[in-house]
């Protein structure tokens, strides 16, 4: 008994051994007590969208001189992420700076955060109650009817077209639609909107977007145009423009990593996406943070410390929203130029 | 013999099981790890807070999976089972109270939701049984048919988007905090823990269980009706699962159909860890808890570090379970020698 009790003893140091070897070289996240603390919690970790992001983090972390990271769930799940919330409110964090899964599901968490002293922003959750700023790196219904413009130029300004966004329940993606939808109303007047199905999921998965694409084509063959919102939708409906042989016949627009859609762009399957770039947020929201922090005042015109947030300026419709110019056009002319 | 020996006796047999022994010490060594590394976070009230209100969800789970696993079965349909009846409370109470209704009304809606997650907890539960005891399915199988029926169930009602707007009355008292500090879902889980350990040693129920465990054709010979039996205890794992429900519908305000969808694995991963016995037969409500503890602590200090990728979560998992299950068979009697002499 007593051998075996000491075997388990040296199995669990070698246990913790193990983990303190790995804790080594991390070590250091403690010596920075006293100055601010800001977390980054993206939707989740592996997507290339919030990799390029964790970019401008580091970047304002290094220009800063803060103690800035980014920290997200293993999947896009908003338990896991609440729960990731959870232990930063616990670690006693300064700052959170949250991109929402689901802003509903986050609600309590974030409120508990708050009413802990903690500094909750937010991106991309226009409707989120318990933040104190959101920002957007652009008003979203001029996003939406900029998407509609490249869409409308493919399209030759006329045919019938539908919208795609990630989840009915994503605020952002749903005001890019109806900002397209209304500025196609009003500037393209032979465009028409499918109205059996005016909006469809994606689900922010590329496979999904592809199926529910190829459906549509198939079951309206009128259709001409999608308009894409998340960044799986215009990789996934090219995909099925692809397969089903339509490419020049039917278009899709919408948001897209510059390096992932080069294939898509060059063949022609898609003439132009649309784009802010996730880091230059990434950078901007710990950047805003930090200057609540700071104790600065938050008024229109705030400059942010990046191209396109240079001066934010209040939504007109949510006080909480700040919004930048921070939108770009890729074709196949400038996809290498970006350099993600 | 009085209640005392009894329960004495009990003591020193739970202090003699090796993996309860293992699970301590495995958790002390956590501890001492945790408040020398990150003593802030250690020192503070509100790092334990947050581990209480995040391991009863699946905690709760696990619960019902142990008891499953002692009369030698599984169910894996626990995540279905709490997201389902969590959407159907969520949905009966915004039926009762829809937002902007009068407060009074919140009540009556939150007992309503409460008394329905918890039966139709249950009705789950004893459908896995029924189709496990009766029609002799084996319970890895039923219970993944009806995880994917469940879950599609839960889609279907709320057409895969997340139903939230609940009144708040119903977070103010699930996700309360006792006194200030001691969070509602642990007061729910603990008195789980009690309730299953009433059951377990202090009716007939759970040495029945392991006697059915061990071998359910002595079991059936020694006159237990081996499926009524079965019905219960999968019926109790369904009724946990709905109070998981009831806790995750309260930690987010809203349900969903894919809430915790790697709670499975998750709660499988703690009962083995705790020394149950999966062929059925053996293991401890303590060692459960244990390794309840022992896998929140590991998963709230990975947490603290901020270089350590949430993505090595699943790994550490899998290594811990493979690691456990390998020393589980080391410890048993003569395991190890015949190690060597088949070798040699």
């Amino acid at each position: 008994m007593k051998q075996r009790r000491f075997k388990a003893i040296a199995v669990g140091l070698s246990l913790a051994v193990g983990l303190s070897l790995s804790a080594c070289v991390t070590d250091d996240s403690t010596s920075a007590e006293g100055d601010h603390t800001i977390v980054i919690v993206p939707k989740d970790s592996t997507n290339p969208w919030f990799v390029r992001m964790e970019e401008g983090v580091k970047a304002f972390a290094s220009d800063s001189g803060l103690n800035v990271y980014q920290k997200g769930p293993s999947e896009t799940d908003a338990t896991m992420q609440a729960q990731v919330i959870r232990d930063l409110i616990a670690q006693g964090v300064d700052a959170i700076g949250v991109i929402p899964v689901d802003p509903g599901a986050l609600e309590p968490v974030l409120k508990e955060a708050m009413d802990a002293g903690i500094v909750v922003v937010t991106h991309e959750g226009a409707t989120q109650e318990n933040t104190m700023y959101d920002i957007e790196a652009f008003n979203n219904t001029d996003y939406g009817a900029f998407i509609m413009d490249n869409l409308a130029e493919a399209m030759g300004e006329e045919g019938l077209y539908t919208t795609m966004v990630g989840h009915v329940t994503n605020a952002s993606h749903n005001e890019w639609a109806d900002g397209a939808v209304a500025h196609a109303a009003e500037a393209y007047p032979n465009m028409t909107l499918l109205e059996a199905e005016p909006r469809v999921e994606s689900q922010d998965d590329g496979e999904v977007a592809y199926q529910t694409a190829k459906e549509l084509f198939k079951k309206y063959p009128d259709l001409k145009g999608i308009v894409g919102t998340s960044s799986f939708d215009a990789p996934g409906v090219a995909r099925a423009i692809e397969e089903l042989g339509l490419t020049g016949k039917v278009f899709v627009s919408g948001t897209g990593l510059p390096a992932a859609n080069k294939e898509i762009l060059e063949k022609g399957l898609v003439q132009s996406l649309t784009l802010w770039d996730p880091a230059d947020a990434g950078y901007a929201l710990a950047s805003l943070a930090a200057k609540i922090l700071d104790g600065e005042e938050i008024v229109d015109g705030l400059d942010l410390g990046v191209v396109g947030y240079e001066s934010m300026q209040f939504s007109s419709i949510n006080p909480k929203v700040l919004e930048g110019a921070g939108w770009v056009v890729i074709n196949k002319d400038n996809v290498d130029s970006f350099g993600f | 013999m009085s209640v005392f020996s009894t329960a004495s006796v009990r003591m020193r047999a739970l202090a003699k099981d090796p993996q309860v022994t293992r699970l301590a010490v495995i958790l002390a060594l956590l501890l001492i790890f945790f408040a020398a590394v990150r003593t802030p976070s250690f020192v503070r009230l509100s790092t334990w807070q947050s581990m209480a209100v995040q391991f009863p969800e699946f905690g709760l789970m696990a619960l019902g999976v142990m008891l499953t696993m002692i009369i030698g079965g599984i169910d894996l349909s626990v995540v279905a089972i709490a997201n389902m009846t969590g959407i159907g409370a969520a949905v009966i109470m915004l039926s009762i109270a829809p937002p902007g209704s009068d407060p009074s009304q919140a009540v009556p809606a939150i007992l309503a939701a409460v008394a329905f997650s918890l039966v139709a907890g249950a009705l789950a539960g004893m459908f896995n049984g029924f189709l496990v005891a009766k029609i002799k399915i084996p319970a890895i199988l039923v219970t993944l048919g009806t995880f994917e029926l469940f879950t599609g169930i839960a889609v279907i009602i709320t057409q895969g988007k997340p139903i939230s707007g609940l009144p708040t009355q119903y977070s103010e008292v699930f996700a309360a905090k006792l006194g200030g500090i001691v969070p509602m879902q642990l007061v729910m889980f603990a008195l789980v823990v009690v309730v299953i350990w009433f059951l377990m040693s202090r009716t007939a129920l759970g040495t029945k269980l392991y006697l059915l465990g061990t071998n359910p054709t002595a079991a059936e010979f020694s006159g237990l009706n081996t499926v009524s039996l079965t019905v219960r205890t999968y019926m109790l794992s369904g009724i946990f699962s709905a109070v998981a429900g009831l806790v995750m519908l309260a930690n987010y305000n809203s349900a969903k159909a894919d809430y915790g969808s790697t709670y499975t694995l998750l709660a499988v991963l703690i009962v083995v860890l705790g020394g149950v016995n999966p062929n059925g037969g053996s293991g401890r409500l303590a060692g459960t808890v244990l390794a309840v503890i022992v896998l929140q602590v590991l998963s709230s200090l990975l947490n603290t570090f901020p270089d350590i990728s949430n993505f090595y979560r699943p790994l550490i998992y899998g290594g811990v379970l493979l690691l456990v299950i390998v020393m589980n068979q080391w410890y048993k009697p003569g395991n190890f020698a015949r190690f060597f002499t088949r070798k040699g």
